[in-house]
């Protein structure tokens, strides 16, 4: 059924928002962790999305044209580490810095409506596209 | 409309025996009753798929809510063009028995 692919693309682009939000989630729940089990504070998470052919026959047109989205990985963010004073800290070294996980709870926040906007987005096209199936088996009443 | 074809091949020729007609109405490959029939299925999977994603974000199986919402307007949209093909036929049946002879 020739709707199902935009459908799939719709899909995929739910999933991806989908992705990057449990990731600013995981981020901004961790603004204070400093242990992790690989050790050191928790390290802030980014989502890296890239694009797959939506057409998996070869005769299709718009092969190269139309694209699904796709979780490639999770990068960590090692830079900005902060090091606060705090000797009073189990986690405090010798001079009594404490490394802080590199968030930015504002930066996160700004991300978070950017993603929220971004999956709007795709459940109104989501809907647009099934009003137009909707509308074509009206045709002829 | 001079004839409508409701098995999807042209009308026999009346000096041709019943039965013979019969036989060969079985025998078309890829006649309106098959393709309609294998409409019938893909709705019928349409809806089982539906049916397996709703069970699986209910048991919290690793299944999420935007996969449901699609399954399920994916069934409800090739179920819909199901009906609209049901009533045209339906339609065109009821035409032909209004017709006077």
């Amino acid at each position: 059924m020739d709707f199902s692919l935009p459908f799939k693309i719709c899909s995929s682009g739910l999933a991806a928002q989908r992705a990057k939000m449990d990731v600013i989630t995981s981020n901004l729940a961790n603004v204070g962790t400093t242990r992790t089990p690989e050790g050191g504070p928790y390290k802030r998470k980014e989502v890296v999305l890239g694009s797959q052919s939506a057409v998996d026959d070869f005769d299709g047109r718009l092969q190269d044209a139309l694209q699904t989205v796709e979780v490639k990985g999770i990068v960590e963010d090692k830079n900005g580490i902060k090091l606060i004073y705090d000797p009073a800290h189990p986690d405090a070294d010798e001079k009594g810095y404490v490394a802080m996980p590199n968030i930015n709870v504002v930066n996160e926040m700004a991300e978070m409506i950017n993603v929220n906007r971004s999956y709007e987005a795709c459940a109104t096209a989501f809907d647009a596209t099934k009003n137009m199936a909707l509308k074509t088996l009206d045709i002829g009443k | 409309m001079s004839d409508i074809v409701i098995g999807g091949k042209a009308a026999a020729p009346l000096s041709l025996p019943t039965g013979r007609t019969a036989e060969a109405k079985k025998a078309a490959p890829g006649g309106f009753g098959t393709i309609l029939q294998g409409m019938i299925k893909d709705v019928h999977n349409l809806q089982t798929e539906a049916n397996q994603a709703i069970a699986k974000v209910q048991t919290d199986e690793s299944g999420s809510l935007h996969e449901v919402m699609i399954a399920m307007e994916k069934a409800d949209i090739s179920f819909r063009t199901m009906m609209q093909v049901r009533n045209k036929l339906l339609e065109a049946y009821q035409e032909v028995m209004r017709m006077q002879v």
